[in-house]
């Protein structure tokens, strides 16, 4: 052969295989491939090794336990394809571009809104699907996708089920002051809970923004001290919410509930805070006590239990919000009978089903159905976290007004 | 009158932590020319080494500063005489620009991969103590941290302008050619600036991690910080760091007070861009740049 024919056929061969498409890669060797990024470092990297993990578990017993799953007759079995994009919107949409332009049909979602909403604008535009555990802003649910599902209700309809707790407090809750960080999630999340607090009649005192990054908020806590509110609502990420905790405990500014949508429940919050932690109330969208079962991994403790024996993090609920993105997709193949987009597509819209993590159905727009999948309040108490809300599954009744932090350690 | 008296505490208590985790950055710019984006690393690495010496021998972290800044001192030698000189000498001073973005970069992942991606702080038995005066509060961590940083920032100035060693790198900052032939060894210089810069900033580091929380990905803003310090106050000086350190915190303080809180990070880059327009030496000076 020549060198310039065997250049040509070379040549030529290269952009067959270039230009074949690929969509088989999301199923090929009977395997169902999900894609995505996670945030495996950076400023999100502990809550979203937690999700991570939710994903490696329902994966893991999927695959050993159940032995794949059956879609029309034949049996698949699961494999994650996610990457670190280490906090970074800019460097997820990078690489999931790339993952949409390889042929991945089914996407898993990162943690956090300002990561979530311009990945799943690509996934949409690329007709492809995303289950997620870790975006509740409501512009990921409010600017008209189809294929964006999200395991937590929209951001400004998680605070249904606290309002009630507040109004039914004795003494009742008359006054709030909120904070929140500049990000899409925080600030929806916190005009959530300022219509829901004056829909109840109580009064918002401060509505304050604080910059994505925080370094201090002693001059904010001076202003809630002057104001006094019964409630401070907080919905700030981890490390904010430890640094205002910690700052309201040196500053001796107390209020009868402080309240964190996120932080609380991590490791990382106890350890910083010790006993001060106690009386803080937060938001969970799962409980291994909860009285939920389903077909996989059986009850909500039989999740709790299967997790411990194979991963090494402490038990959040991302795990178990993680692990129901999982469960939603296979659960939605299965009824749809078939790993085609579209029809995977309308059976997720159509879910309906009953798990370890509760009844999973999504609403029409996309986010979990706040009726089913709100969020319960949990209180530490004495070091253990008490579900305090809704009375129906309450393990604990809550300590309200909280004492004040030097009679807390 | 007790709200503004309140705030300005609070902002110099601020402005103290801010001056001391920037005063390693500028020494380094200063004397050697560089921009160090490793500086946050050597900070939070300050933070990481307290908290092992406390959670693991029970070690308070203010007396952790001296191990912790020695070993940084050591680390941040054979960096310099080593990567930075390498990088300098091959190519330019810029070249250690990209040179320290990249190796901040490794840093932080292997931060992460050592210790986690979790949260840490570092717990005290006075980490939640409050002066009250009147109607004042006042966070006893964030005194110590500001007291802290007055005692290193004072004994740096110290060594600097009354020792041997302060004049040598006063002398190596200004005429590194002169310096040379009076026979001082200007590479082995800049790789002590360097130590010190790094000591400096572990020791910083081990106050912050009592302040406040921290994990790898926080180095970042401690990098920005201390540019935005230098660039206010000055190079290559401790008082040129205290004064831009103070005076961060302080804007600070008055714009989440009196402005709004979520405006914090606006006022101050819109200071740091006036005061490059007007100033851009800082209120002091370059310490060394006149002579040069």
């Amino acid at each position: 052969m020549k060198r310039r024919h065997f250049l040509q056929s070379t040549a030529a061969a290269g952009l067959v295989v270039a230009a074949t498409p690929k969509l088989a890669f999301a199923q090929s060797d009977n395997k169902i491939v999900f894609g995505g990024s996670v945030p495996m470092s950076g400023a999100a990297a502990e809550t979203g090794q937690n999700v991570l993990q939710g994903y490696e578990c329902a994966v893991k017993f999927i695959n050993e336990e159940m032995g794949g799953v059956e879609i029309d007759g034949e049996t698949y079995t699961l494999e994650l394809d996610l990457f670190d994009d280490a906090s970074d919107p800019s460097r997820a949409t990078t690489l999931i571009q790339r993952q949409v332009d390889e042929g991945v049909n089914f996407f898993l979602g990162s943690f956090g809104s300002n990561i979530v909403l311009p990945t799943c604008a690509i996934t949409e535009a690329a007709g492809r699907i995303m289950v997620q555990a870790g975006g509740g802003s409501d512009q990921i649910f409010t600017q008209g996708r189809r294929r964006v599902f999200g395991i937590f209700p929209r951001a400004s309809r998680q605070f249904v089920s606290s309002v009630e707790m507040f109004t039914s407090l004795d003494p009742a809750v008359e006054t709030a002051s909120i904070l929140y960080t500049n990000d899409p999630f925080s600030e929806s999340q916190a005009q959530g809970a300022q219509t829901e607090l004056e829909a109840a009649g109580i009064e918002v005192l401060d509505y304050i923004a604080l910059p994505a990054e925080v370094s201090d908020v002693t001059n904010v806590l001076t202003g809630i001290r002057q104001n006094a509110p019964d409630v401070l609502i907080c919905t700030t990420h981890d490390q904010t919410s430890i640094l205002i905790a910690r700052q309201m405990v040196s500053t001796d500014t107390n209020v009868p509930m402080l309240y964190q949508t996120l932080g609380p429940q991590t490791t990382a919050y106890r350890d910083a805070l010790g006993d001060y932690s106690n009386s803080v109330v937060t938001q969970s969208y799962w409980s291994e006590r909860a009285p939920y079962s389903g077909d996989y991994f059986g009850s909500a403790a039989d999740f709790a239990e299967y997790f411990r024996a194979n991963f090494d993090r402490d038990l959040v609920y991302h795990m178990a919000s993680g692990a129901a993105c999982i469960i939603s997709y296979v659960e939605a193949a299965k009824q749809a009978d078939s790993l085609d987009p579209d029809r995977v597509r309308d059976a997720l819209a159509a879910l309906d089903f009953e798990s370890y993590y509760g009844r999973i159905r999504f609403t029409e727009d996309g986010d979990g159905d706040p009726s089913l999948l709100g969020p319960i309040l949990i209180q530490r108490q004495e070091g253990q976290l008490e579900v305090i809300a809704p009375p129906e599954g309450a393990s604990a009744d809550p300590i309200y007004p909280a004492p004040d932090w030097d009679e807390r350690d | 009158m007790m709200l503004f008296l309140q705030t300005t505490i609070n902002g110099l208590a601020l402005g103290g932590i801010y001056a001391l985790a920037a005063v390693g950055f500028s020494l380094v710019f200063g004397v050697l020319g560089i921009v160090n984006l490793t500086h946050g690393i050597f900070v939070i690495a300050g933070a990481y080494g307290a908290l092992i010496l406390f959670t693991q021998f029970g070690i308070d972290p203010l007396i952790a500063i001296v191990p912790v800044a020695a070993v940084m001192f050591v680390v941040g030698y054979l960096y310099q005489r080593t990567i930075i000189h390498w990088a300098i000498s091959r190519a330019s001073l810029v070249a250690s620009l990209v040179v320290t973005f990249g190796v901040a970069m490794m840093a932080r992942n292997a931060l992460q991969l050592a210790f986690g991606p979790d949260i840490h702080t570092i717990t005290p038995s006075y980490s939640f103590s409050s002066l009250t005066l009147g109607d004042l509060r006042i966070d006893v961590v964030r005194v110590v941290g500001l007291a802290a940083s007055l005692f290193l920032l004072i004994a740096l100035a110290v060594i600097l302008n009354k020792t041997h060693f302060g004049r040598a790198i006063r002398a190596t900052a200004q005429q590194p050619l002169a310096a040379s032939l009076c026979g001082l060894n200007v590479r082995n210089l800049h790789g002590l600036t360097f130590a010190s810069g790094a000591a400096m900033a572990a020791a910083s580091g081990a106050i912050i991690g009592i302040v406040q929380p921290f994990a790898a990905a926080s180095e970042v803003a401690w990098t920005l910080n201390a540019f935005i310090v230098v660039v206010l106050g000055g190079i290559g000086s401790p008082a040129g760091a205290l004064v831009g350190g103070l005076l961060l915190g302080l804007i600070n303080a008055y714009t989440a007070q009196f402005i709004g809180p979520a405006l914090t990070q606006a006022a101050m880059f819109l200071v740091l861009v006036l005061m490059l327009l007007v100033r851009p030496n800082g209120l002091l000076g370059n310490a060394f740049g006149e002579t040069r």
